[in-house]
């Protein structure tokens, strides 16, 4: 009796472990059938003219701080009469709305990146759950007279980062944008009297002279800050057409001669990174990484123009001065190249209140809400809005002026393809070429495949 | 039998709340989550797919959930042995000999299982790191000036070994004090004539004292295959997040990436379901690989 008794107990505790984590589910449908009763309700009664109408607002609140969010929304609310916004603000968003989308209750306007490791923007974009933006760029900006299209610097909503599907129609709306590329110490390169790398070829030079003097020429926070450099690299490597070859799983683009470029690139600099950086290289201990900048340990680090906030309290080296700059070029005399990387604001599909929605899109791009994100140093592509910058960040953001060429984007949408995850295997198999567990070849080839299967499953 | 009738309405009336809840929060779930590995389904449309067999077929031809599984039986079975050898020996020391302070190691042993996964993956990040942490500055003092430092988190031959290392720290506390529990009801007077015909404190600790707490090991056996299932997940994703490149991803850190981060929720929760077949079945292995006669006392 005893042993059936304990045989039950384990079962049980099996069955519960086991079973935990998928209480919601059931959760979840219940609470659906309730929400979509409850729109069917709303659905019946009449709509009247002039309305109190309620926004609901989901937004990421990154390294900017939570107050520009409130004070944009409460800007909005006075400019739209009886329109109440409902501001949900969290570093963790997805954590917090992804319970009641499940259940149908969809937030209106949601402000969220691709990138994000529960990767809810890409979920809902493969699922088909976005919201055509073409009729926002039409729209005039609330209170202005100029179009949304019009104000938005040009080329930001041409990239697959604007029109996932590569169709040329845009789903999320960029917002606030940041040149990424290789931070470094410009004091210890004054001090040492060595020149930023122009190319490639000089940049291993610079290694060997530093390998001479115990510095390291590169280190990374994690694996993930792989993509804008990479990225940036296929670009300078062949162009923007490369690019968005690549992006969209091209037949074979990833065996070519021109991305073999970007694989013997970035297997070289494997050898010419710090000793320590793998180790360090996760969530819990990625600042050891960019601290190695900080100590003079290692010379350049990617990254992007939020660096310098999340290690101002750090300890630094006497004579530390912020240096910011594009990837080498590949060629001597070629230019050098930046990506972009930038932030999307979307409506889902299943939004209640589109309309609405779309004006608050069309808000975002007011020089009164512009002025507002800047405040926290948010910066939006506006015409005109990085010209008031100041200090390091003015340096940042004129990156480009020095001739350094912009990129944008990302790989295509494709409809999932179980246990194929490219973003994996491109970018966290560099671990294994710094520590030499795989090999350059055998990295290209595992990419080729995985843009294979992705390819099929593009639509 | 009126009073027999009154009995059962008694015992039923007390059972269904607790029958009720376990049916809705355990016993559909787990129907669902059998059901949702049919699908094809990124978790939030309604466009479900229903594909049938296909994601466990995409499944045995995955090398990564291979990889991923390999380490969680790797996991389960350093962690097990190992705790259960040090958590039976300190018990057992605990318990036998007087020791100075016993209460005080008691309570340091236990110190580790109140403490969050967070806390711990922070308490070994430092512990491991490569150049200012305590393993290697200890370590540095026997080896030769110029040799490689370990790298205790990037090295992806070590690195399993480390989270086992930092998963039977954390457990072993909890163990001990079950194992003293039970050892604490054996009747002194077993070890006094024991004592008397010869036997030592070995002996005496395996003719006597294990074959005495049997029932409980075998409790804990269970235990140790469900925390480590579980504890793996949490201390993985907080201290590596299954790297260096996949190094120690574990059954169900490769769940999520795929079910949320892959967005394939229907091929996630078809791990789900080869995850919990596994650990039902292991369960049930050990369970009847250690029967034994009880014996009483």
């Amino acid at each position: 009796m005893k042993k059936i008794l304990s045989v039950m107990v384990s079962v049980a505790m099996v069955v519960a472990v086991s079973a935990g984590c998928a209480n919601k589910e059931v959760m979840n449908n219940s609470t659906e059938n309730i929400a979509q009763q409850t729109q069917e309700t709303a659905k019946e009664t009449p709509k009247e003219e002039v309305k109190e109408q309620t926004l609901k607002v989901a937004a990421f609140e990154g390294g900017y701080g939570a107050s520009m969010w409130s004070e944009v929304v409460a800007a909005f609310e006075a400019s739209h009469p009886g329109v109440t916004v409902e501001l949900t603000i969290d570093k963790k968003i997805e954590d917090v709305i992804s319970p009641s989308m499940k259940a149908g209750d969809y937030p209106d306007v949601i402000h969220l990146a691709t990138g994000r490791q529960a990767a809810l923007t890409e979920t809902l974009t493969k699922e088909k759950g976005l919201l055509p933006l073409t009729d926002v760029l039409e729209m005039t900006v609330p209170g202005e007279s100029v179009k949304v299209k019009d104000k938005i610097v040009g080329g930001f909503t041409d990239t697959l980062a604007t029109n996932p599907y590569g169709d040329g129609i845009t789903y999320y709306a960029p917002m606030f944008y940041s040149p990424c590329g290789l931070f470094y110490n410009a004091g210890l390169l004054e001090a040492k009297g060595w020149s930023v790398p122009a190319t490639w070829d000089e940049m291993w030079e610079l290694g060997e002279k530093a390998k001479a003097e115990g510095i390291a020429l590169f280190t990374y926070p994690t694996t993930g800050y792989f993509d804008a450099f990479t990225y940036a690299l296929i670009a300078s490597v062949g162009g923007a057409d490369t690019f968005n070859a690549a992006m969209s799983y091209q037949d074979g683009i990833w065996e070519g001669e021109e991305l073999t470029q970007v694989f013997d690139i970035i297997g070289k600099l494997a050898q010419y990174t710090e000793k320590t950086t793998v180790a360090n290289a996760n969530d819990e201990n990625f600042t050891k990484n960019q601290q190695l900048i900080l100590d003079n340990k290692a010379i350049f680090v990617p990254n992007g123009t939020w660096l310098p906030g999340e290690m101002a309290e750090a300890p630094r080296a006497d004579g530390f001065k912020w240096g910011f700059t594009a990837l080498p070029a590949v060629k001597a005399g070629g230019s050098g190249y930046s990506f972009t990387w930038f932030e999307q604001i979307w409506i889902p599909a299943a939004a209640e209140n589109q309309d609405m929605a779309k004006e608050f899109i069309a808000y975002m791009y007011t020089d009164e809400a512009a002025k507002i994100f800047a405040k926290s140093g948010a910066i939006q592509p506006i015409a005109g809005v990085s010209a008031n910058l100041e200090g390091d960040n003015k340096m940042f953001y004129s990156i480009y002026d020095n001739g350094a060429k912009a990129t944008m984007g990302g790989f295509a949408a494709t409809t999932p393809v179980e246990g194929v995850d490219m973003k994996t295997t491109l970018f966290d198999t560099v671990n294994s070429i710094v520590s030499g567990d795989k090999t350059v070849a055998k990295w290209q080839k595992a990419v080729e495949e995985a843009s294979d299967k992705l390819r099929a499953a593009m639509e | 039998m009126n009073k027999q009738k009154g009995r059962m309405g008694f015992i039923i009336a007390c059972l269904s709340p607790a029958v009720i809840l376990f049916t809705i929060f355990m016993v559909i779930p787990t129907i669902n989550v059998f059901r949702m590995s049919l699908y094809k389904w990124g978790g939030f449309s309604n466009n479900k797919t229903f594909v049938g067999l296909s994601n466990f077929k995409i499944l045995f031809k995955d090398d990564n959930f291979y990889r991923s599984f390999q380490n969680t039986i790797l996991l389960i079975v350093i962690v097990t042995i190992v705790t259960l050898a040090l958590a039976l020996i300190f018990a057992g020391i605990i318990t036998r000999i007087k020791v100075k302070g016993q209460d005080f190691f008691r309570v340091i042993f236990y110190i580790p299982n109140i403490l969050s996964i967070v806390v711990i993956a922070a308490i070994f990040s430092a512990i491991y790191d490569p150049t200012n942490g305590m393993l290697n500055s200890i370590l540095g003092i026997f080896r030769e000036k110029d040799a490689d430092i370990l790298l205790w988190l990037g090295d992806q031959k070590i690195v399993i070994f480390s989270i086992a290392i930092a998963l039977i720290w954390q457990a072993i506390g909890y163990y001990m004090v079950m194992y003293m529990a039970s050892m604490a009801s054996i009747p002194e007077s077993l070890y006094e004539s024991a004592g008397l015909e010869g036997a030592g404190e070995v002996q005496q600790f395996f003719s006597i004292t294990l074959p005495l707490i049997w029932t409980n090991i075998r409790t804990t056996l269970t235990f140790f295959i469900i925390s480590t299932i579980n504890l793996s997940f949490l201390l993985v994703s907080t201290l590596t997040n299954g790297g260096p490149d996949g190094a120690t991803e574990v059954f169900l850190s490769y769940m999520y990436r795929q079910a949320y981060t892959n967005s394939s929720y229907g091929y996630g929760m078809a791990i789900g379901v080869v995850v919990f077949l596994f650990s039902f079945a292991l369960a049930a292995t050990v369970n009847f690989v250690t029967k034994r006669e009880p014996i009483e006392f």
